[in-house]
């Protein structure tokens, strides 16, 4: 990846007539920069009064169009160049040296600027070189499709048909959802049950297959006292393993 | 197992750049200067191949990444690192930085002659610039730099990849 040669070319834009948007500059530099290069001017003997007029010109009702820091940006600058073009009027002293001439400052400022502004375009070349390097990893992984973003295969019109008929939304009062009520008893003849049907059950099962935690723990409860009662026993092979539930000697009902 | 294929494992593994010190962890008798030298070889060797990526070198770093003739290919695909442009304020700010490391805000408001906050703290998000120093006298001003990512980012080896003042040949280029 080498850095292409910087190219001349978009920094001067040949137009004749100054209908600028102020917004596609970078601040008043680079809108004066503009103004020097796009009409050929020599920079190191820049017609301040003719510059100053059509900068002046340019940035009129800037306050409204940029904020209030940017407008200021640009207001500063006029300033600057007033100022300049008021000391070119002053009557000239032979014994000045010549890079006391009142516009050697701003040359040096358009000058620096205009390397970074051309530094900004080979830099830009740089990236998009950069970017068409792909890394791994650039292609995302494929996303499972989102459930919301499917079409509804229904119409506009049926669905207004259906809203249309539904009855208005009841008013929400808050309400206390029912707990079914379940007592150890009722888990002891399920325990009890399903150890008819089979020698062993696993522990797990019972607990796992209720919704509510009440009938878990009920359930828990029986095994319990079941376990006391002698009814059933239970064996675990290792730590951590299945806990299994046996009948046991005691079990009166079988 | 050979180093040349050694040392093409861990750069196709990898998504970010290494260096050849960072490379040559991958085994005990592989020094940063056989990695180098795998590299190379490995380079000749896609080169010749014809393969659709080459290995870059991106900062201290190398990496493995697809050639840009194949980029139109890559592009039909979703992707996240698709809006990573920089604006021409980030970009005239950053090239300031870049050639007068260590440098303030004040000179840099005063270099493009607007104000310079915003900018910053986006370059800084972006970890393409960081804080490297403060400057002495008034407030002690914050200094900033580029970092590695600033290389990855333009795919280049190091700063002196960039241009010198005088290439650019701008300067006088209407004053004579």
């Amino acid at each position: 990846m080498r850095l292409p040669a910087p190219s001349r070319s978009r920094a001067v834009e040949a137009d004749d007539r100054f209908i600028v948007e102020l917004e596609r500059f970078q601040g008043p530099l680079d809108l004066l920069l503009h103004l020097i290069r796009s009409q050929d001017i020599d920079i190191f003997d820049i017609p301040i009064a003719e510059i100053t007029e059509q900068f002046v010109r340019l940035i009129e009702g800037v306050e409204e169009r940029l904020s209030l820091e940017e407008a200021g940006e640009f207001l500063e600058m006029a300033a600057t160049l007033v100022r300049i073009k008021a000391q070119m009027l002053l009557p000239r002293r032979d014994d000045l040296l010549e890079d006391e001439d009142p516009r050697s400052e701003l040359v040096r400022r358009l000058l620096e600027y205009e390397f970074f502004r051309e530094m900004a375009y080979t830099l830009a070349d740089a990236e998009a070189d950069r970017a068409r390097h792909r890394n791994k990893g650039y292609i995302e992984p494929r996303r499972p499709p989102d459930v919301s973003e499917l079409p509804l295969e229904l119409s506009l019109d049926d669905f207004l048909a259906v809203a249309v008929s539904l009855p208005a939304p009841p008013v929400r009062t808050p309400h206390r959802a029912p707990v079914r009520p379940v007592t150890v008893d009722e888990k002891v003849d399920l325990w009890l049950r399903a150890l008819k049907e089979k020698a062993r059950v696993p522990f797990e099962w019972f607990m796992r297959r209720w919704r509510t935690r009440i009938h878990a723990v009920m359930s828990f409860l029986a095994a319990l006292e079941l376990a006391k009662r002698g009814s059933i026993r239970l064996r675990q092979e290792r730590h951590f393993g299945t806990l299994w539930v046996y009948r046991g000697e005691g079990d009166e009902d079988s | 197992m050979k180093a040349t294929r050694i040392v093409e494992a861990v750069l196709f593994a990898s998504e970010t750049p290494l260096a050849p010190a960072e490379i040559a962890r991958a085994s005990g008798d592989l020094s940063a200067k056989e990695v180098e030298q795998a590299i190379a070889e490995l380079c000749q060797e896609y080169e010749e191949e014809d393969r659709a990526f080459q290995i870059y070198p991106l900062g201290d770093g190398y990496q493995i990444l697809s050639r840009p003739e194949y980029a139109p290919y890559l592009e039909r695909f979703d992707s996240v690192t698709r809006t990573n442009k920089l604006s021409r304020a980030a970009l005239e700010t950053l090239a300031i930085i870049a050639y007068r490391q260590p440098v303030s805000r004040l000179d840099i408001e005063d270099l493009r002659g607007v104000n310079a906050a915003g900018v910053l703290r986006n370059l800084q998000e972006r970890g393409l610039i960081e804080v490297v120093d403060r400057a002495e006298g008034l407030g002690r001003p914050l200094l900033y730099g580029t970092t590695g990512r600033f290389l990855d980012h333009f795919g280049l080896r190091s700063l002196e990849d960039l241009p010198r003042p005088e290439e650019l040949q701008i300067a006088l280029r209407s004053g004579e």
